[in-house]
């Protein structure tokens, strides 16, 4: 197996608040990744980083051999231009807690925007933005504007909007989070068709059920370091780690 | 009612209900809404009020309607109406780009654009309107030629006073003043776009400038557009100064005429009221379908149009009449 | 600076399009004098709305005059006549005239005869008070003709020649039977409006003092303009208005008749107690155009045309004998 993503010595600070501890962390292509974690372990920053919406004040993270948001020059590393880093991003997708889709344009311009922002033809950009809206269930829904639709029908489209530029790695940061418990399991559903179709996912959830059905591999992180990681049968059913223990119990309960 | 009948009819627990009342009953009956009866008597009082002056603008003689007619559309009052519409116009327009310019010089990370545009919006809106004016009309003294160039290099230059006509200095004083303004409405609608979409356009990989014309600017309008057109408003009535660069629109030529025709002064300001409130009126319209329009997506189903309403109702009397 | 955009770009033009657009619009606002001087004849009293008679005055070129003006005037073919008539007029000496449109006043108008005396054509520009003498300061204007008063104040940056004298009088509604009968002990008690910075207000103020030494009141109200002053009076705000005879015996004329007539209760020269007060027309300092505009004024009061354009606008009490470079005006202290 190769490695899409490799995150080495991930460090980062806010002030005096150290929320990164030199993260060394790698997902092979094609796997699903979930990250467990209190809040306010880093997990999410983590994520973050991976597409560079967090600067990392040192170590690094390369997708597919690439390094993200920086380039070597002599023995530093120096960040990138806003033009390059946009231009990476978008072999990298991300889902939002809170969907942040476009409230101004239609589900179907949410989902074609950034393919044509990119130079796609935009009727053929129209085209896929259709079938993947279908792919999510939601073809009845293309002329609609995001606040007409539940919570769960917009991440849905989220989701689609993130799949749109065909990305090698999509990243979710808590997907189902600000979701009303009864629309959990339709947008868990999406993100379980994806699984196995070759991309790479990293989930940040709080959804051990999700976890223990559908990741290769689970991490669980505390105090912005990984605490423990391995398959989900090893880290949900037998921790080593007595933290793990206890976040497991408090969540399970 | 029925399910109401079939309750045990024992009374609930002493200590949850006032005692003496009967509970049942009073629990089947509709409560009583509160009656306002000081706003029928404020409502009453206004309208006498509102009535009594409305009689006044038929009696008094004062008003001199006829005059009022005879200046309503006539020629000097029609030219002074257009100078205002026009200069309004042109700086409402010129202002609005340059207050995105200067806005978002202000926002961007560049220490000297953003201190550069901080200062011109602190200097602009200390400084009186009218003393730009008295500024500009007063450049010929400072700079008799005017130019683009190197600084110490070569220059092109033309001279101040043969250049600028009192319009182009008008235009160029109102919106200087007010490109600071509507900076300040730009900056605060584009702050107001939630930080979300910015991360959502990042990492969509969306180019810069696209995510400003193409997702914070479209959202940001919805709050500058009611702003703004308050500026636009009070532009209008600030348009009256500009007969310090020598121009006189609408309430200026009813002065100028006022002076012509001393016995038609109150007629002539009748005339520039009742043209003002038309401008402001059809701004107002216009001012409704535009944030009608940016308001798509904000809300779940937008609430018909005045226009569509009117439809609506007689459409829906007709098929009443008809069935009738 | 940041990098220019194509969509930068686009901005640009659009403002630069504007900025054409305001350029162009402009071109078709300026103003020209419809009766070139060349014809002979100068039409005074235009348009005047029963402010004068509409008159035509014979007036040509005259050689030698003409030859001391300055090159720079002479080049340009016409004389530019400034009035400080914005927003509002003040008739008969400087208004728009009742095709709403001609700039009529008998102060614009003897610029006209100088312009005509000088061989020039005659362009008269109106702007607030304020950008009347800016105009003149930065040469957009040659010289002002607009009621101007002499005070030594003012001759610091400007220089004058005289040409008429300046009578005052009062204005009351004609319901109020007050009269002046030219005594300052007649003002007890009153609210009299007049002009902030004129003759008359120093006048005014003088009277002000030595009835409050008696122990008597005057009040002296000031308004922005004229129809700020007619409304006034109208509503009984004020007693009476003092300021230039011309202009209160249009006013009685025009309100004769309507809602609110006015009438003129009593008259007094504006030479004041001291000094006389004359009216001239104002240059910029050291502009060479003085000694010429006096010897056309002398040139017009000795063939008669200064008595054809006193009779046409009814100024007969305000005439000089003889215009003045610089004659001694009212002093410092009187702005």
């Amino acid at each position: 197996m190769t490695q899409a993503i490799a995150v080495h010595n991930a460090t980062k600070s806010y002030g005096d608040k150290t929320v990164l501890r030199g993260v060394d962390f790698s997902v092979e292509a094609g796997t699903v990744t979930v990250i467990l974690g209190p809040s306010g372990s880093g997990k999410s920053t983590l994520l973050r980083a991976i597409n560079h919406l967090e600067k990392l004040d040192e170590g690094f993270v390369s997708l597919n051999g690439e390094l993200i948001g920086v380039r070597v020059k002599g023995d530093r590393l120096k960040e990138l231009r806003p033009r390059e880093i946009l231009r990476q991003r978008a072999k990298i997708g991300f889902v939002f807690q809170n969907f942040n889709l476009f409230p101004h344009l239609t589900i179907l311009e949410n989902v074609s925007e950034a393919p044509i922002s990119h130079g796609i033809k935009p009727a053929e950009a129209r085209k896929t933005a259709a079938a993947l809206l279908a792919r999510v269930g939601l073809s009845d829904k293309e002329a609609s504007y995001p606040r007409q639709l539940s919570g769960g029908q917009q991440q849905r489209v989220a989701i689609a909007r993130a799949l749109a530029l065909d990305p090698d790695v999509i990243l979710f940061d808590e997907p189902t989070s600000a979701l009303d418990p009864e629309l959990v399991g339709e947008v868990l559903a999406v993100i379980r068709t994806l699984a196995g179709s070759g991309k790479t996912l990293i989930v940040v959830t709080h959804e051990i059920g999700f976890a223990r059905e559908v990741a290769d591999r689970v991490v669980f992180m505390d105090e912005g370091a990984i605490v423990e990681e391995g398959v989900p049968e090893q880290v949900l059913n037998h921790p080593a780690h007595s933290r793990t223990q206890d976040f497991l119990s408090k969540v399970l309960a | 009612m029925t399910a109401l009948a079939q309750r045990p009819t024992d009374s609930p627990p002493s200590d949850s209900v006032p005692p003496g009342i009967d509970a049942h009953r009073l629990a089947e009956r509709r409560v009583l809404p509160l009656r306002h009866p000081l706003r029928w008597v404020i409502t009453a009082l206004v309208l006498v009020l509102l009535l009594n002056f409305a009689q006044t603008l038929f009696t008094n003689p004062s008003w001199e309607w006829e005059k009022v007619g005879k200046w309503f559309f006539s020629p000097p009052i029609l030219k002074g109406l257009q100078l205002t519409i026009v200069a309004t116009a042109i700086s409402a327009v010129v202002s609005f780009f340059g207050g995105i310019v200067v806005a978002v010089a202000r926002l961007s990370g560049n220490p000297v654009l953003s201190t550069l545009s901080s200062f011109y919006i602190w200097l602009f809106r200390s400084v009186p309107l009218l003393l730009v004016l008295v500024f500009l009309f007063n450049l010929g003294n400072l700079y008799p030629e005017i130019g683009v160039g190197i600084p110490f290099g070569p220059q092109f230059t033309v001279n101040t006073v043969a250049t600028l006509t009192p319009l182009a200095l008008g235009v160029i004083g109102l919106s200087l003043s007010e490109i600071a303004y509507s900076a300040e409405v730009v900056r605060s609608g584009l702050l107001a776009v939630d930080q979300g979409q910015h991360e959502a356009a990042d990492a969509l990989g969306i180019p810069k400038r696209r995510q400003f014309t193409r997702i914070v600017l479209p959202q940001a309008l919805r709050s500058i557009v009611p702003a703004y057109v308050n500026q636009i408003i009070g532009l209008i009535k600030a348009s009256s100064l500009l007969y310090y660069v020598s121009l006189l629109d609408l309430f200026g030529i009813a002065q100028n005429l006022g002076s012509t025709y001393p016995t038609d002064v109150i007629p002539l300001l009748v005339v520039a009221t009742i043209w003002y409130l038309i401008l402001t009126s059809v701004i107002a319209v216009v001012q409704y379908y535009i944030e009608r329009f940016y308001a798509r997506g904000t809300v779940r189903v937008l609430p018909p149009t005045p226009l569509q309403r009117v439809r609506r109702a007689l459409s829906s009397r007709r098929a009443t009449a008809g069935v009738a | 600076m940041t990098i220019i955009t194509p969509k930068r770009l686009q901005t640009l033009g659009a403002l630069a399009a504007a900025a054409a657009l305001v350029a162009g619009l402009a071109a078709c606002s300026s103003s020209t004098e419809a009766a070139p001087a060349d014809t002979g004849t100068v039409t005074v009293a235009a348009f005047s709305n029963g402010a004068g008679t509409e008159t035509k005055i014979k007036v040509s070129a005259v050689e030698e005059i003409r030859k001391t003006l300055p090159k720079k005037v002479l080049d340009s073919g016409k004389l530019t006549i400034g009035i400080g008539a914005l927003p509002a007029g003040f008739p008969p000496l400087a208004f728009t005239g009742d095709d709403n449109e001609t700039l009529t006043g008998a102060e614009p108008d003897l610029g006209r005869l100088v312009a005509g005396v000088f061989g020039l054509k005659p362009e008269v520009k109106n702007a607030t008070w304020d950008n009347l003498f800016v105009g003149i300061d930065t040469g957009a204007t040659d010289v002002g003709f607009s009621n101007i008063t002499d005070t030594e104040k003012r001759k610091e940056k400007y220089d004058f020649a005289s040409y008429r004298g300046d009578n005052l009088a009062f204005q009351v509604k004609d319901s109020n039977k007050w009269e002046f009968d030219n005594n300052f002990e007649n003002l007890n008690g009153l609210n009299v409006a007049v002009g902030s910075g004129t003759n008359q207000e120093k006048i005014l103020l003088e009277w002000k003092t030595k009835l409050e030494a008696e122990g008597k009141t005057l009040t002296v109200t000031y308004f922005p303009d004229n129809n700020a002053t007619t409304l006034a009076l109208n509503s009984g705000k004020i007693d009476a208005y003092f300021g230039p005879n011309p202009g209160i015996a249009y006013g009685n004329k025009l309100s004769a008749g309507s809602a609110n007539p006015t009438r003129t209760a009593g008259i007094f020269s504006g030479a004041g107690e001291t000094l006389e007060g004359l009216i001239a027309a104002t240059v910029k300092k050291d502009s060479g155009l003085a000694q010429p505009i006096a010897d056309a004024i002398n040139y017009l009061i000795e063939n008669g045309q200064y008595g054809q354009w006193l009779d046409a606008w009814g100024l007969k009490n305000e005439a000089v004998t003889k215009s003045l470079v610089n004659p001694p005006g009212l002093p410092l202290d009187n702005n």
